[in-house]
């Protein structure tokens, strides 16, 4: 699957993610700051529960007539002169856009951060073409030179990266000559990306809410990279999930709140861009030519199941800033572009069981997820459906796994087998006993003791002093 | 103009039969929503409550804000340039510049002073992304303003152009007291007007708010990436 | 008032003595204590790894066990929450969705009891040292019981508490989470361990046998001078 990153397994990607020091403080710090200014942001509204619930009756009343408004968004994008492509997978997506870029002889392509183009891998294809792509995203653009590093978080690419590792990639490819200051770096990057801009033949973008009343779509950046990716190529292409609209401007106005306020704690972003079709005919800047390319890649067999709920996401990535183990193990380790609890549900559907079958056991169903999201996605209980499917449906859980839980049902729903059991454990477990406690246990204790202490079963467990107490018996 | 639509029908039809249905053979009407929070922000606030409201907002957007009034507004906006190291400058070709008393400053001053004026003119076509491209200071005018957000929200045309707000290093922004709301509510419900009594929206609405910036440094804010490095709103009592 | 107890399979196993303390307490509250003898496990291990059908039976089991029970009450947020699951478990099953939604009902958490259900405040403990107190995500953030514990906590006299850092993460305990992705759980409840050790408190007070199990586990590993404690004996001090 294309959205599909690396090549090692998970344990190997968690195991580089936990050693990956700059990484993790890099992690744990975005997530303090950033979970701070969300969570203010969110407190100042006064009833942001009933903003998220708002902006979650948008997106699922959107899903359940996605087909009527995405009728109704392409009939109003042709209206106003854009030509809209649906992509039902991947390779239709990329061929449709190959050759936009062929018939204008294009050799140069500015990009706007997409994860849609990420997932479908639009840039190694159009590389392949042999035409440039640049992106312009300070974040994307830094991953970009530095042979293309996979981006390790939705909002803010390279996180996983320190300013002195950016400036050695700077002074590597760009012959960069000053400090590793920020502003500096920064300010490289502003230079040679203007002349980009001002020479590129096609400007392509993803989209933050397409509207379907007027066959508009909105674009959220700080940088304000989408402006001029939107204003100085005389193509366009902007490239959208199927499911990323809203019916009217006045829906697209809640989301577009939420979506800034969750993912980086701001009322608004530096520059929100509503663009509707190309530009006016005495118009200067702005595209003379604009195509819409609406691309599935697998989303359609998520709805009409008990994953539809997944597809209201607005990639504000609220749950990756909050989830405990993105904290620890970084968004490489989830082996995909979409990382953190979204990942984890996300990643399985689009890309299957096989190469996803660890992600939805990575949580400890915390529920942090859950309560952050601003279109309110069951995320922990969407985990936890993954688990039951791959238990139930697919059969991919391991034997001995399978033993345990069976010898669970039977045990545990038995309150004499429970009695029995829990009564035989002191002595069961004397062998592996240290005082109080178990230092090295045996069978599923190891992985447990390993880390921790497990403690001892108690000889008297509480029912039996319940049980002679009731009796008469001790009173302790 | 009208463009093309490539593989719609099979496509649509994959996403009704995932939801279990046939095609929607008619027009959905948008329900009535449960929640309406938005519609609570700053309700009922008086214009100079707005502008206040805003004041504040732009103290953490790394925006300036001047308020002024008609009679005050050419010698804020010479001091305002002068500040950002003048000229060049350039401007959207706008009535409102002269009916606010303009042109002597712009056509006479700016010129004594050596400091270069560029009207956007779409007939000279790319000329005018060079000129804003090399521009200090883009000057334009806030449609509607954003109380909340400290947001000027612009809509392009032939005499508007985009770049003038992108490319130059400051922004200034002419705000009339009288475009002030409480946030982008009120934006986007004037905007859907504007479409459902048939006048045909910008192709470019621009909301922005304070200069750009990017995090993407170790979280690290540097202000002016790729659009302006500083921005100043200008607000002028209309009322 | 008469109280059921779900004493939780840790707790009747493990920690026999937070269940005295638990019993103690109530007592102490004027109320009349039952131990249904047919309880088990609540079926959360097996459920929340995947084995639907399994952790079904367990959970039957539970429903009958307390069937008769006026407020079941359990020591433990994360199982007590897990009453609170059965109903949306055993959706549209003809017979034992409305005996799930019952048991809900009557189920609280202990301190939620007693704030909610007993109107007790103050419960007259004495407590000398310096603890912290961890907010377990099953107990705040699915059974939605928060103030409960600090409320409780804020009046036992002689206790000197501090905030624990990061007090909203979770500690890596995750049920079958802690073994399957030990080497991410290790991490988890060592920045826990780290953040407890940065209170310099001497207690770790905790109202979730799992979460104290996971931490206490490591405290102990470690070799830190931290006692953990659960509410309930906390409480029951005088």
């Amino acid at each position: 699957m294309a959205m599909k990153i690396g090549v090692e397994e998970f344990k190997e990607r968690v195991g580089k993610g936990i050693n990956d020091s700059f990484m993790r403080g890099a992690v744990a710090g975005a997530q303090d700051s950033m979970g701070t200014r969300r969570l203010s942001a969110a407190e100042e509204l006064g009833n942001w529960e009933d903003w998220r619930s708002h902006g979650e009756e948008i997106r699922k009343h959107v899903l359940e007539n996605l087909d009527y408004y995405l009728e109704q968004l392409s009939d109003n994008v042709a209206k106003r002169g854009g030509h809209v492509f649906f992509a039902s997978t991947a390779e239709e997506a990329n061929d449709y856009i190959r050759g936009v870029v062929a018939s204008k002889n294009a050799k140069k392509v500015v990009k706007a951060k997409s994860m849609v183009t990420e997932e479908i891998h639009l840039n190694s294809c159009l590389e392949l073409a042999g035409c440039e792509v640049i992106e312009t995203d300070l974040g994307e653009y830094i991953l970009q030179i530095d042979d293309h590093d996979p981006p390790s978080h939705i909002v803010v690419p390279a996180l996983h990266k320190n300013k002195e590792q950016i400036r050695d990639v700077f002074t590597d490819k760009l012959g960069y000559q000053k400090t590793s200051k920020p502003e500096e770096l920064a300010g490289h990057a502003r230079e040679t990306l203007r002349q980009d801009f001002l020479t590129a033949d096609i400007g392509i973008t993803g989209c933050n809410f397409a509207v379907a009343e007027t066959g508009s779509f909105s674009l959220v950046t700080n940088e304000g990279n989408a402006d001029l990716v939107t204003s100085l190529p005389k193509t366009q292409i902007t490239v959208m999930g199927m499911e990323r609209l809203v019916p009217t401007f006045e829906e697209m106005e809640v989301l577009v709140s939420l979506l800034t306020r969750s993912a980086v704690g701001q009322k608004l972003t530096s520059y929100i861009t509503v663009l509707t079709g190309p530009r006016e005919e005495l118009d200067v800047d702005g595209p003379e030519e604009f195509h819409l390319v609406i691309v599935d890649n697998g989303r359609s067999k998520i709805l009409g199941t008990e994953f539809q709920s997944v597809l209201q996401c607005i990639r504000c990535a609220a749950c990756i800033n909050v989830c405990p183990v993105y904290r620890h193990v970084g968004g490489h380790s989830y082996g995909s572009i979409y990382s953190g609890p979204i990942g984890a549900v996300l990643s399985p559907l689009l890309g299957g069981y096989e190469d996803y079958k660890e992600l939805p056991y990575a949580s400890t169903l915390c529920g942090a997820c859950t309560e952050v999201c601003p279109v309110k996605i069951p995320l922990h209980e969407l985990l936890h459906k993954h688990r039951q499917e791959i238990v139930e449906k697919e059969g991919k859980a391991p034997i001995s796994e399978k033993l345990a839980m069976k010898a669970f049902g039977l045990g545990a729903a038995s309150p004499a087998l429970y009695k029995i059991g829990s009564k035989l454990a002191p002595a069961a477990m004397n062998p592996f006993t240290n005082g109080d406690k178990i230092s090295n246990g045996p069978g599923p204790l190891k992985a447990w003791t390993e880390i921790r202490e497990f403690p001892a079963p108690n000889k008297e467990r509480f029912r039996d002093w319940f049980n002679n107490r009731e009796k008469g018996g001790n009173q302790s | 103009m009208t463009g093309t639509i490539q593989n719609r029908e099979s496509f649509l039809n994959t996403i009704a039969s995932s939801l279990g249905r046939d095609r929607h053979p008619g027009k959905i009407e948008r329900p009535v929503w449960e929640f309406q929070p938005q519609k609570e922000v700053l309700k009922g606030a008086t214009p100079d409550q707005l502008v206040e409201v805003l004041k504040t907002q732009c103290l953490r957007i790394h925006t300036s804000v001047v308020v002024t009034d008609q009679t005050g507004l050419a010698e804020t906006l010479a001091e305002t340039v002068a500040n950002y190291g003048g000229g060049p400058v350039v401007t959207w070709k706008d009535n409102r510049f002269s009916e606010w008393g303009l042109d002597p400053l712009f056509h006479n001053e700016w010129p004594e002073q050596d400091i270069e004026y560029y009207e956007w003119d779409h007939t000279k076509g790319r000329e005018n992304i060079r000129q804003a491209e090399k521009a200090n200071i883009g000057i334009t005018i806030s449609e509607i303003t954003l109380a909340e957000s400290g947001t000027v929200v612009l809509f392009s045309d032939q005499d508007k152009g985009r770049t003038v707000s992108f490319l130059p290093k400051s922004l200034i922004a002419l705000v009339p007291k009288s475009s002030l709301v409480p946030r982008m509510t009120q934006a986007a419900q004037k905007m859907r007007q504007m479409h459902l009594e048939g006048k045909q929206v910008a192709s470019c609405v621009n909301f922005i708010t304070g200069p750009s910036n990017s995090a993407d440094i170790e979280l690290n804010l540097v202000v002016g990436v790729h659009g302006p490095v500083k921005a100043t709103y200008i607000i002028i009592d209309d009322l | 008032m008469k109280v059921s107890l779900f004493a939780t399979c840790l707790v009747d196993m493990f920690q026999s003595d937070v269940g005295k303390a638990t019993v103690e307490l109530l007592e102490r509250l004027g109320c009349e204590i039952d131990f249904p003898e047919s309880q088990v496990c609540c079926g959360q291990p097996a459920y929340n790894s995947g084995y639907v059908k399994e952790s079904k039976e367990a959970m039957k089991k539970m429903i009958d066990a307390f069937a008769s029970a006026e407020y079941v009450v359990s020591p433990s947020g994360s199982c007590a929450y897990m009453f609170h699951e059965y109903p949306h478990i055993f959706k549209g099953d003809p017979v034992w969705e409305t005996k799930a939604k019952r048991l809900a009902e009557k189920t609280y958490e202990l301190t939620q009891f007693i704030v909610e259900v007993l109107k007790v405040e103050d419960v007259g403990a004495r407590f000398e040292g310096r603890a912290t107190y961890h907010t377990s995500c099953h107990m705040t953030r699915l059974l939605g019981v928060n103030k409960a514990p600090m409320t409780l906590l804020s009046n036992v006299k002689g206790l000197e508490f501090t905030q624990l850092p990061g007090k909203e993460q979770c500690c890596g305990f995750g049920g079958t989470f802690s073994v399957k992705m030990a080497q991410i759980s290790e991490q988890m409840v060592d920045e826990k361990v780290q953040h407890v050790e940065e209170t310099q408190a001497d207690y770790l007070i905790g109202a979730d046998a799992g979460c104290l199990m996971n931490i206490g586990g490591r405290i102990d590993r470690k070799g830190k001078p931290i006692r953990v404690l659960h509410i309930a004996e906390v409480l029951n001090s005088r």
